[in-house]
């Protein structure tokens, strides 16, 4: 346990490691670029169905029960789906990162829109506020801090599925997990392993951070 | 993309015995989940230094990606289902830990000391009255952590005990879609299952919630 | 989360090595062999693990059959993983035997092995494997690696022999498992011994579906396949010849723990062997392949029609 410690801090920290087209710091960037755009385009897609969700009320159920749908969807059996049926390219791998993003995002979108006191609401009419109006200028803003929350969560979690890229031969950090297994290098592993751990442990804190600082202000 | 329905009715037996695999992998690791949070959470509630370091122990184990967490335990645990299943119970825990220490939050102190001066002991408070009144947040934690554990068992299916899993890997190596469909919808139709019963078993078990509804 | 449970997660990280540090441990994949676990059942149960790809669930199904045919008791177990996963399970005594192809296995015990021909491959075999396992006897049956080339890029370039690739060096991408690219059978020998060099390696699988749709979307030019494959024939695609004997003899082999290769085993295993060529190997492979039939149905059937199953 020991020896393979040190061989991992040795890997970690050897700057042959990081550098070149296959180096630490390249499979980090894609691994990022992976996660970023997954969650990007995720949140374009979900934050509009959770607000008119949560704005409207109308399609609640809906909005409760994609979450667990979402937990119960095999991320393996999508990306493999997805592959038979458009061939070799990224595709699959940002599909089922986007599906496995979606859920998280619409569900606590919808859940502090509805957090939202009708009073608040009404006042926001009774000053002659439209509908969109009241959604932009109160709502949201209201809800914002869970909305945050929900981005988060769907952050933290397409980081430590985009290993599922070097499933279908694309590159990321998962790399390390598919191709130590190949070669029969544990430390290549728990190295892939430590760095996507570590990846989506800084993110959930910067995003956190960010969060207290936009919201210090709330009372919540 | 066409599916071979007649695949699908010459193999209605494999998928019966590939689902009770998949469970036999889910079950125990849930249940060994549910052992191991209990306890560590009624520490985490009771010595508040320890709580940070339990759940964000548990929050980074979750972080790591399965498939890893899988073959770095290979050489401690061997090519066995004890690997798959202690793979995901650690992931139960982030869920199970952090359910029950809010559930257990949410007894208010009144009520604990109410008992604890009727002359229950501690012991006796924690198992009559603070974990039943914690069963609700407990049970929605419960489910949460069978739902994730059902579809994560997929991925085991690199070292064989991937259960619905293996029509995955299956269906890639024989560019054969149908088996994936019927893996994808089996794995939903599980959770949804396990869902129900325990919706079901919820109710069951706290009757004094179903009176209070209906009062 | 909040960001303190992150740091008090972070500090029990950081105190965990200190704790483990006192209990040893493993630092490769290979688990050492202990307690053989299954051997305790006795000498007439055999447990049979396959790899991860269809032909070699079809041999285990057929090790199965026969060995089912001379009395014994066989719980096969498909579809374990791949050879990194399986080979140290049969090391463990999580299982018996498994059907393995000669040179791919000296590869994987060493390296930097160069033998080629069968016999040659059979000894090193013998020598390298660690205690408690052995090879039996070779199949007549072999599913070699093939390097191969569409039949547009073999006439445009005139590729027919491993040796015409040296006329492109640096043009052509090759894929092939991440594997290839440190080993004999792939950049290394191919460098070695035609002089060969390539523009680009892509890390891809073992004739599995994304070397296959590389090839055929032309994202590679050269592809490490396996000659049993039926979609070489299907494609129409070209296995470049190799005269100076670079690839390695693949026969079939039983990888056995020694202490379950009895008499009984060794000769039951034997027939299936003499039976087992490889163009019905390749018959086999397509209708589990091709036409999606069972990889123990098809095996059964088989072993049946052989009057191998008893």
């Amino acid at each position: 346990m020991i020896d393979l410690l040190s061989q991992l801090a040795a890997w970690l920290t050897s700057s042959g490691q990081w550098a070149g087209p296959e180096g630490i710091a390249q499979r980090l960037l894609e691994h990022v670029q992976y996660s970023f755009l997954s969650t990007i385009v995720a949140a374009l897609i979900a934050l509009p169905i959770g607000l008119f969700i949560g704005h409207t009320g109308r399609g609640a159920f809906f909005a409760i029960n994609i979450s667990g749908f979402g937990r119960a969807l095999p991320t393996v059996g999508v990306v493999t789906l997805v592959f038979l049926a458009s061939g070799l390219s990224m595709t699959p791998v940002y599909v089922s990162l986007i599906a496995l993003a979606i859920p998280v995002i619409v569900t606590n979108t919808y859940a502090g829109m509805i957090a939202i006191e009708a009073d608040t609401k009404d006042a926001a009419r009774g000053m002659g506020m439209t509908g969109l109006q009241s959604l932009w200028r109160v709502e949201i803003p209201l809800a914002a801090p869970l909305i945050m929350t929900g981005l988060r969560l769907a952050a933290v979690q397409v980081i430590s599925t985009a290993t599922i890229a070097a499933y279908v031969s694309f590159g990321g950090l998962g790399r390390y997990i598919f191709d130590g297994l190949a070669q029969r290098d544990l430390t290549q592993v728990l190295g892939g392993a430590v760095l996507v751990a570590g990846l989506a442990v800084t993110v959930d804190l910067i995003l956190a951070g960010v969060n207290r600082v936009l919201f210090r202000h709330r009372l919540t | 993309m066409t599916i071979e329905w007649q695949w699908l009715s010459t193999h209605t037996d494999d998928l019966w015995a590939l689902s009770l695999d998949h469970l036999s992998t889910a079950i125990p690791a849930v249940l060994l989940g549910l052992l191991i949070a209990l306890p560590l959470a009624v520490v985490a509630h009771r010595i508040r230094p320890l709580r940070g370091v339990l759940l964000g122990l548990s929050n980074i184990m979750f972080t790591v990606p399965s498939l890893a967490l899988f073959v770095i335990l290979l050489p401690i645990t061997g090519l066995t289902r004890t690997t798959a299943i202690t793979g995901l119970t650690i992931y139960t825990l982030v869920v199970l830990l952090r359910n029950t220490v809010e559930g257990l939050d949410s007894v208010p102190a009144k009520v604990r000391e109410a008992s604890l001066a009727m002359g229950r002991g501690r012991v006796g408070t924690l198992l009559k009255v603070e974990l039943p009144l914690a069963l609700p947040v407990i049970m929605a934690g419960v489910r949460v952590a069978s739902v994730m554990t059902i579809s994560l068992v997929s991925v085991a299916s690199y070292i064989g005990y991937g259960g619905i899993g293996q029509l995955f890997t299956d269906g890639f190596q024989r560019n054969f879609p149908t088996p994936v469909i019927a893996g994808v919808v089996l794995t939903l139709l599980l959770a949804l299952a396990a869902d129900a019963l325990l919706v079901l078993v919820q109710w069951l078990c706290t009757p004094w919630i179903r009176k209070g509804a209906r009062a | 989360m909040n960001r303190r449970n992150f740091a008090a997660g972070a500090l029990a990280l950081a105190v965990l090595p200190m704790l483990a540090a006192c209990s040893g441990g493993a630092t490769t994949l290979d688990t050492p062999a202990s307690a053989p676990g299954s051997a305790a059942a006795g000498d007439s149960a055999i447990v049979i693990g396959t790899a991860n790809f269809s032909e070699n669930q079809i041999l285990g199904y057929l090790y199965a059959d026969v060995l089912k045919g001379a009395g014994l008791t066989v719980t096969v177990k498909p579809n374990l993983g791949s050879r990194e996963i399986v080979v140290p399970a049969l090391q463990n005594g999580d299982i018996d035997l498994l059907p393995e192809y000669q040179g791919s296995l000296l590869l994987y015990l060493d390296p930097k092995a160069t033998e080629s021909d069968s016999d040659a491959l059979q000894k090193a075999l013998t020598a390298k494997l660690p205690q408690g396992l052995a090879v039996l006897p070779p199949s007549a049956a072999e599913d070699a690696d093939v390097f191969t080339v569409t039949k547009e890029s073999a006439a445009k370039y005139g590729l027919s022999t491993l040796a015409d690739l040296a006329k492109h060096n640096g043009k052509l991408v090759f894929g092939g498992p991440a594997e290839d690219k440190t080993r004999q059978i792939g950049l290394v020998g191919l460098k070695e011994v035609y002089g060969a060099e390539f523009k680009a390696f892509k890390s891809l699988d073992a004739s599995g579906p994304l070397v296959k749709g590389a090839l055929k979307s032309g994202d590679v030019d050269v592809a490490n396949l396996f000659s049993t494959d039926a979609d070489i024939v299907k494609n129409g695609w070209v296995m470049l010849t190799d005269p100076k004997h670079l690839i390695p003899a693949q026969r079939i082999v039983p990888l056995i723990r020694t202490g379950k290769a009895t008499e009984t085993v060794k000769t039951a295993l034997a027939k299936l062997n003499t039976a087992l060529t490889t163009e019905e190997l390749s018959k086999l492979d397509a209708l589990v392949d091709v036409e999606h039939q069972d990889p123990d149905t098809v095996a059964a059937e088989w072993s049946k029609a052989h009057g191998l199953s008893g």
